[in-house]
């Protein structure tokens, strides 16, 4: 069916209706969302609501960002949702049924099990988990730093076979280079691509002003750079390199509270300015619901995504912000109740 | 600064006079205990006369063949054994036994290929000093932190670039060690070599002044390989350790 085709309400064929004041589960974005994923790739959906003003004022961007088409139609004081699911389309990342195994001393350690996710192209996801979960070891696996066990990735459609500029790290602390100077750092793999010289002081000064570095630290060394700057030099040497996926794990744990929000603030203007796709690890929660679109709960023995949360609060969102204390909590309590620790997650937000 | 230059001045002076002092008293013979006027005069008739430049300059081309040699040598071997376990657990223990042997105890084997030749000196040059530096690469390249082969990794690193943008710069502070110790290995090794048969160098200078019972030239020698000696470890290797110190933010931890 093409989009065009629609004109009035009564001549949609869908797959399926949903009247979401039938629905009994507590969002109506949740059920939308699970349609589509029951119904699969070329699913025709229509949502249907006349009183669920949030859910229509959240529907299209929902649908914006999943990359489905959707179409908004008038009829008789109802509001309906046209969602049909982009098919050609290739997702920015798929992790099929990717298990990860290791052996230790006494035996063998499954870090991950059976883990799929599908990642659009500029979508946010925050995997959030307590230490050992697998969520590290499932970005090393993406970054293709370590290989699975057995399942796929797929970045960009091409099967990950190793590590590639495609997919850069921004790791915890300690990966800039010592010898380098802040703008050698971030010039480091633009030479490796035989970037011209003038052109890639160009580039590395250009990123080095998006994450609002000073310009004064240009020709710094690094251990002249705070925690904070240090992070932001990261950060610039992995986009410069303009990757498909940006993979971050924990940049933000070493670093004090302070700092750590004045950079998720930073990293969310820079994603709404450039909508990179990114994947970024965190063990802490209000930082997982502050900048994620949606937010994979991981549990551990063995690892795999426990759940799955949507995150629907406007942007920049910030530590104070009572929509974003709120989704801490519920997903706190959430694993809690697992019999996890939830670590700083809470404390954080409450503090 | 200052003090530390006027404390030094009136220690050499001193010393300088209380020596003169000893051989003025004429204790001994000054075919064994020399003045240092002695000394002096001595040196400024070794390079008027040019046979201690031809000395400096018949050594320092030895020592910077063998040494260079070194070098290579040890870069490559150091980065070998360094990042490919077999060759460590093989090769590696060769380097270990060879540094504990002293170099001078090569030259017989050398005299025995090359004979009494610039090639049996320059060898055993090269085999004072390789190990010494293989071990400095070797530890350096161990010791680097993997999260700086992983992160050049995911920016699309790899394979020769590897080696020239990371490993290397990275071992860098113990490579530059290994190279220090590779030379004073070398110096050493050189001397000791020129000693032992007729070869020009400084070494041979040495030989001379003990034939000659000319105990001044003797300790004019001693003074000029001391004086090498130092002037290349503070003015290149000092200088190049203090540089990367800076940059890596050593200097003050």
């Amino acid at each position: 069916m093409h989009l065009e085709e629609v004109r009035k309400f009564d001549s949609l064929k869908p797959e399926r209706v949903i009247d979401l004041r039938e629905a009994i589960c507590p969002h109506p974005l949740n059920v939308i969302r699970d349609t589509i994923r029951e119904l699969g790739d070329d699913a025709v959906l229509l949502a249907i609501s006349d009183h669920e003003p949030t859910a229509l004022e959240n529907a299209p961007r929902f649908c914006e960002r999943r990359g489905y088409p959707y179409r908004v139609i008038e009829q008789e004081g109802l509001w309906n949702i046209f969602i049909q699911k982009i098919e050609k389309k290739e997702a920015r990342l798929r992790v099929e049924s990717v298990s990860k195994v290791f052996s230790a001393r006494d035996g063998k350690v499954s870090a991950l099990s059976d883990i799929n996710l599908t990642i659009r192209d500029g979508e946010f996801v925050s995997i959030v988990g307590s230490s050992g979960c697998g969520k590290s070891t499932l970005l090393n696996l993406i970054a293709g730093l370590d290989k699975p066990t057995s399942g796929r990735i797929l970045a960009d459609g091409k099967r990950v076979e190793g590590p590639g500029a495609d997919r850069v790290v921004v790791f915890q602390e300690g990966a800039l280079f010592p010898w380098l100077t802040v703008v050698e750092n971030v010039e480091f793999g633009l030479k490796l691509r035989r970037v011209a010289h003038k052109i890639r002081r160009e580039l590395a000064y250009d990123y080095l002003k998006l994450v609002g570095l000073d310009d004064k630290f240009h020709n710094s060394y690094i251990h002249q750079l705070s925690g904070g700057m240090k992070q932001r030099v990261a950060l610039a040497r992995a986009l410069v390199m303009e990757p498909s996926i940006l993979l971050m794990d924990e940049p933000f744990a070493a670093l004090d509270i302070q700092t750590r929000e004045s950079l998720q603030e930073e990293l969310q203007r820079i994603w709404v300015e450039s909508h990179k796709t990114i994947i970024f690890v965190t063990h802490n929660v209000e930082e997982a619901v502050i900048l994620g679109d949606r937010v994979l709960v991981f549990t551990k023995n063995p690892g795999r995504i426990k759940s799955e949360h949507d995150i629907e609060i406007a942007r920049p969102r910030k530590p104070g912000n009572p929509e974003v204390f709120l989704n801490t909590k519920w997903i706190t309590d959430e694993i809690r109740e697992d019999g996890e620790d939830a670590e700083a997650g809470i404390r954080e937000a409450a503090g | 600064m200052k003090r530390k230059i006027i404390l030094l001045t009136a220690f050499y002076l001193l010393l300088f006079a209380i020596w003169e002092g000893v051989a003025a008293l004429k204790l001994w013979p000054s075919y064994l205990f020399p003045s240092p006027l002695g000394v002096l005069s001595s040196l400024v008739a070794g390079f008027q006369d040019n046979s201690f430049t031809i000395g400096i300059l018949v050594s320092m081309k030895r020592v910077l063949i063998g040494y260079g040699l070194s070098v290579a040598g040890g870069l490559l071997i150091g980065l070998a054994i360094g990042r490919v376990k077999v060759l460590d657990e093989t090769v590696g223990t060769i380097v270990l036994g060879f540094q504990a042997l002293p170099s001078i105890c090569w030259l017989p084997i050398a005299l025995l290929w090359f004979g009494l030749s610039e090639s049996a000196i320059v060898l055993v040059v090269v085999l004072g000093s390789l190990f010494a530096v293989t071990i400095g690469v070797d530890s350096g390249v161990k010791n680097v932190p993997p999260i700086y082969l992983r992160a050049a990794r995911t920016m699309g690193a790899g394979g020769f670039d590897l080696y020239t943008k990371v490993i290397i710069p990275a071992a860098m502070p113990s490579i530059i060690s290994g190279l220090k110790q590779g030379w004073s290995f070398a110096w050493r090794a050189l001397m000791a070599g020129e000693l032992l048969y007729v070869s020009i160098g400084l070494g041979h200078l040495l030989t001379m002044g003990r034939e000659l019972n000319d105990i001044s030239q003797i300790i004019a020698v001693m003074i000029i390989i001391i004086v090498i000696g130092i002037t290349v470890d503070r003015f290149v290797f000092t200088k190049l350790e203090n540089r990367v110190r800076e940059r890596w933010g050593l200097l003050n931890a």
